[in-house]
């Protein structure tokens, strides 16, 4: 021990001679933070300014209706007005794109858990091997952009019409884009829970497979699939690259082109459409915080509990 | 594949392996991988299968090569140079933030703040993006008008939010905040004791940084750059409000998939939608492999 405070003594040779604790291990880099801190709080600075102004400038053109060229100090603060964020809803094709997005939304938010909550519990319970595999196989969306995928359904195009002609048949495709998320959602909300010691727990004590389903596994996975949900909404809600390049009318397609219609109001519409998604994600990461909070005291609980029997039974 | 399953199995398995009920538990997989193969590996397929044929239906690499040469080609190293650009503006920046935050004490909430912001920011491309940027940067926009005042004519010059630089500005809004996201676990890996080692052999935090920190953080910040260098070579939305810029690799796929060209043509739309996939494979590759190098540090 005492070899090592010569050492830490070292850098301090520099700073004045008459500290008598130079030889004390003090925590190291302390005695300089002051002038530390000056890059990171920087750029702390800058990127605070770089992520709120084009937020701030999206609002200023949504709710004051002055030309960026007669803006000056005599017009900052005139004609500011919320008509901006309303006049949307007025117009006759926001209601069907909005109707079309939340039944997308809707669809695949019910297909998404259809699929992988079985599948998840599934391959905890049976098939831990698998698990790796079904990790791989949801994030093989990332190597297929929506772009590519979209390309993927032209070339199938002539043999489906009956099925792509609907403005539905984005669900599945909806799924496949925002698997990466909710797979993940949902295999951490099941690892949190030791899923396997809960069931067998459930069954032992007589109960069916529904009733573990219904009165066990669900009420502990509820955060993980509201979250699941969460993001499958904002993923569809915000979708633009194929409702585009298939002429799907989903509402992003309307906030393109009620732009060039409205300036004004359209970029009021696409304003609200990001306060949207922020609210969204938002709620996302409060709930998960409650999660990990949870997760932390059950893993907590479980040492403890291991460690008062692996102390009486030597 | 198998060597995933062999790698997970020497850990989790405790059964005695039983065939029959092996086999039978692989049944269940059944909805998920015939969902996936129907609406992922069916249109997957089908862009190389429509990218590798010629006019009269026949196998051959035309297409292919002419998505690879003239214009097209033009258009990938344009969107390698814009895409890697971000990404590395993405890396050095989000990396700095990522370390300001996780070392900031004095505000406590400034932690949670900027990794609940990054949260909803590396989301947040797309449309909204596009146009908040069109306010603030376009023709229009008020920094535009402000720097003009100041004597800075950005549009005097090439510049353009459809150009490289501002490209990068743009995609910068989501890249930094997602490489926050990448680094930040890594980050918090970096030991105060490595630290205190590398000072008592005589190191200073120049050492530090160059013998330990930089060395531990390479497989992630490798990895973020692949991950973010994807996220824009594939960015569709924002860029399509942005401009009409058709060098910009998504835009000319729908270009080729929508537009009314020559037929045959749409051959090149899959041909580039197919080497698009190649450079997504290859990046995200990478990344797995960089990724599970960084965890190796994390305990």
């Amino acid at each position: 021990m005492s070899d090592h405070s010569i050492h830490v003594a070292m850098p301090e040779l520099e700073g004045p001679p008459t500290a008598p604790t130079a030889m004390a291990p003090r925590p190291v880099g302390k005695p300089r933070v002051r002038f530390a801190r000056l890059v990171p709080n920087t750029v702390m600075i800058v990127c605070g300014v770089f992520f709120v102004l084009p937020l701030l400038t999206l609002a200023r053109f949504s709710l004051q209706n002055v030309p960026t060229i007669l803006l000056g100090s005599s017009t900052l603060f005139k004609k500011w007005s919320l008509v901006g964020l309303t006049k949307a809803f007025s117009d006759p094709d926001f209601w069907p794109a909005l109707r079309l997005s939340l039944q997308l939304a809707a669809g695949t938010v019910v297909l998404t858990l259809g699929l992988l909550l079985p599948t998840a519990i599934w391959v905890h319970m049976r098939l831990p091997r698998a698990r790796a595999f079904i990790e791989f196989l949801t994030v093989l969306p990332y190597m297929i952009p929506a772009i590519a995928l979209v390309a993927g359904i032209f070339v199938i195009k002539p043999h489906a019409r009956w099925f792509l002609n609907s403005d539905l048949s984005l669900i599945p495709f909806y799924v496949v884009l925002a698997l990466p998320f909710t797979y993940r959602s949902i295999d951490a909300g099941l690892r949190a829970i030791d899923l396997k010691t809960l069931v067998d727990a459930s069954r032992g004590l007589g109960a069916g497979w529904l009733t573990t389903l219904r009165t066990v596994v669900m009420p502990n996975m509820r955060t993980s699939i509201i979250s699941a949900s969460f993001l499958t909404a904002a993923v569809v809600i915000g979708e633009f690259t194929i409702a585009d390049t298939l002429l799907k009318e989903t509402l992003p397609r309307f906030q393109a082109t009620f732009v060039g219609r409205e300036p004004q109001a359209g970029y009021g519409l696409n304003l609200l459409a990001l306060l949207l998604t922020i609210g969204l994600f938002v709620t996302l990461s409060v709930l998960t915080k409650k999660r990990d909070y949870k997760r932390n005291s059950f893993t907590r609980q479980l040492e403890k509990a291991t460690k008062m029997t692996s102390d009486t039974t030597p | 594949m198998t060597d995933i399953i062999v790698a997970e199995g020497g850990r989790t398995v405790g059964a005695p392996p039983s065939v029959h009920r092996r086999n039978w538990a692989w049944l269940g997989l059944v909805p998920f991988l015939g969902f996936l193969f129907l609406f992922l590996v069916v249109p997957a397929i089908s862009v190389f299968s429509g990218a590798l044929k010629d006019n009269d239906g026949q196998f051959s690499f035309v297409s292919m090569r002419a998505a690879f040469t003239g214009q097209n080609l033009d258009a990938f190293w344009f969107s390698v140079r814009f895409s890697a650009g971000s990404a590395l503006v993405g890396v050095v920046i989000g990396t700095l933030l990522a370390y300001a935050a996780a070392t900031a004490t004095r505000p406590r909430w400034l932690r949670n703040l900027v990794t609940a912001f990054s949260g909803v920011a590396a989301n947040m491309g797309g449309l909204p993006l596009a146009f908040a940027f069109l306010t603030l940067l376009g023709k229009q926009g008020v920094l535009t008008k402000v720097l003009k005042e100041a004597g800075w004519d950005l549009y005097a010059g090439d510049f353009g939010l459809g150009e490289v630089p501002g490209l990068i500005v743009v995609y910068s809004y989501f890249n930094i905040p997602l490489m926050v996201l990448i680094t930040l676990p890594a980050i918090d890996g970096l030991k105060q004791s490595w630290r205190e080692a590398c000072a008592n052999l005589g190191g200073t935090t120049w050492t530090y940084w160059r013998r330990v920190g930089l060395p531990v953080l390479a497989p992630s910040l490798l990895g973020g750059f692949l991950l973010l260098f994807a996220n824009s070579f594939s960015a569709y939305a924002t860029a399509r409000i942005l401009t009409q810029n058709s060098l910009i690799v998504p835009l000319r796929i729908a270009f080729y998939l929508g537009g009314d060209i020559n037929a045959g043509e749409d051959a090149i739309g899959f041909a580039l939608a197919a080497w698009m996939i190649v450079v997504m494979v290859v990046c995200m590759s990478i990344y797995w492999v960089a990724r599970r190098r960084a965890e190796r540090w994390r305990s």
